[in-house]
């Protein structure tokens, strides 16, 4: 598969996953009862859910980024992602939800995969090991079963923001990487 | 001293002339009319139960001397109502503009006040010189989780209200319609229309923010639209149109991704190729063309004949 067939199906998956959290973040809201279902529901951020990645970026610093650098921080972020989503899906009461919330991992779990693909595809190596600081010992569990409910609000908000982001990321990188060039390039390297 | 007096309507109003005593003579005038005596306590105007046309100028003579004692301007409103707030993106990602009004007159000058908070943070909304009720915020990031808070303050003399809103930066982005909209025939094609359009002009970066598309088509004589969704450029062909009939087209946009659809396009009319007329000759405008031929009239163009076969 081209760099540029790669960076699309990435770009499709992104904004299939976009839509299918929709309708899942609103139906967990609702499992997790108000104030979370509120639409006017604007909390303060807590110092915990400053561990998930944010997508929050410089409009600048973000056009500005290198087709390596934009793929990196995608691939950092759904990883990390990916790991806090497969915490809340263990303890959620409701089969169906469970179910749809196990059917969204690994599909969360093939955009990363794809991501890689895609870096490989353009030869950028993948970023090593989970970005950012080891979460120090026993600080993942929240003390109580409101500020868990808020960590598992402020995920779902990041990751809608995330997928939201990337189609930008991998919209802007279709664009710039034409399908044919690039495999022509790697061939005359060697690979 | 004259000074601007404002009063609520239905108010009671007394006016005092000036430093004049209870029992002087004076003569009160209003917009360059004598007030009759039923409105005077004394030297005191008292004004019951005021209107709105009993704005206006007063002034207090001293009853001999039609020395000018007092003067005042009196106007006659009411506090404002909660005001009506609205933002918007449609330059997204530059930024969001917010636009205000009041739900009724307050027939007095007012005051706006506009706050917008970003997490902990206060950005400056720079007021549009045009229109006027309206201020427009520069984003500095993109792809906050973070809500914005706008409160709107309205003030006036006789009272203050206020409105907010709190939204996502993503749930406010709607673009302007689409500009440039143009439907032609299709030649040879009777039931084909080629419809183009461009990017609103306000979208600043459509290459990596790209809009999507909603067209909708319907022949005048119909009521019920057809509609097209489009995720990729900025034309599109017709190709079902009913032959011959006239149509009416329009075009509304949205980000690829986020936020809600533009209002529709400026509407365009089109219609179909249709074939033209086939010229047929009879003998008869032949042997007329022949005889007249030397006149200087002209013949009428043949009498148009359909030609059964076409469309």
């Amino acid at each position: 598969l081209g760099a540029g067939q790669s960076i699309q199906k990435t770009y499709d998956l992104t904004r299939y996953l976009e839509h299918q959290l929709r309708t899942l973040a609103g139906t967990y809201l609702n499992y997790l009862g108000p104030p979370f279902n509120e639409p006017d529901f604007n909390p303060p951020r807590l110092a915990r859910a400053e561990r998930v990645p944010s997508a929050t970026v410089d409009l600048d610093l973000w056009r500005g980024l290198t087709d390596n650098a934009r793929l990196a921080a995608n691939y950092r972020a759904y990883s990390r992602l990916l790991c806090y989503l497969r915490g809340l899906d263990g303890q959620v009461g409701a089969v169906e939800l469970r179910h749809r919330l196990g059917h969204f991992c690994s599909s969360l779990q093939g955009l990363v995969l794809s991501i890689a693909g895609v870096m490989s595809s353009l030869g950028y190596p993948l970023p090593a090991g989970p970005a950012g600081p080891p979460l120090p010992p026993g600080s993942s569990a929240a003390p109580n079963d409101f500020l868990k409910k808020m960590d598992d609000f402020w995920l779902l908000k990041e990751l809608q923001t995330w997928l939201w982001r990337s189609a930008k990321d991998f919209n802007r990188l279709k664009k710039k990487v034409p399908p044919a060039v690039v495999t022509l390039r790697l061939e005359t390297r060697g690979f | 001293d004259s000074h601007i007096q404002y009063e609520r309507v239905g108010a009671d109003v007394t006016m005092k002339c000036g430093s004049m005593d209870w029992d002087a003579a004076v003569t009160w005038m209003a917009n360059g009319t004598d007030i009759d005596d039923s409105h005077l306590n004394g030297s005191y105007l008292i004004l019951k139960n005021v209107d709105l046309t009993q704005s206006g100028q007063y002034f207090c003579y001293e009853g001999s001397s039609w020395h000018l004692k007092y003067q005042t301007i009196l106007r006659v409103g009411v506090p404002p109502k909660e005001p009506v707030l609205m933002c918007r993106s449609n330059n997204y990602p530059k930024g969001f503009y917010c636009s205000w009004h009041l739900p009724s007159p307050t027939y007095i000058p007012n005051t706006f006040n506009i706050s917008v908070i970003h997490g902990t943070r206060e950005m400056v909304c720079e007021k549009d010189v045009f229109p006027k009720n309206r201020c427009h915020i520069r984003y500095l990031q993109l792809f906050s989780t973070v809500k914005y808070k706008v409160t709107l303050t309205v003030t006036n003399a006789l009272g203050k209200n206020s409105t907010s809103l709190t939204f996502d930066e993503f749930a406010i982005v709607k673009p302007d319609p689409p500009e440039s909209v143009v439907a032609k025939p299709v030649p040879n094609n009777p039931r084909r229309l080629e419809v183009s359009w461009q990017n609103p002009s306000s979208w600043p970066d459509p290459e990596s923010f790209p809009l999507k598309f909603f067209l909708r088509y319907r022949p005048l004589i119909l009521d019920q639209w057809q509609h097209v969704e489009l995720s990729d450029g900025t034309s599109h062909t017709i190709t079902d149109a009913y032959a011959g009939k006239e149509y009416i087209i329009q075009v509304a946009a949205k980000d690829n991704d986020i936020g809600t659809w533009s209002d529709w396009s400026v509407a365009v009319h089109a219609t179909p190729w249709t074939e033209e007329p086939k010229h047929l000759t009879t003998e008869v405008q032949i042997t007329e063309t022949t005889s007249t031929s030397t006149s200087s009239f002209m013949p009428p163009p043949t009498t148009k004949i359909c030609d059964k076969g076409a469309g």
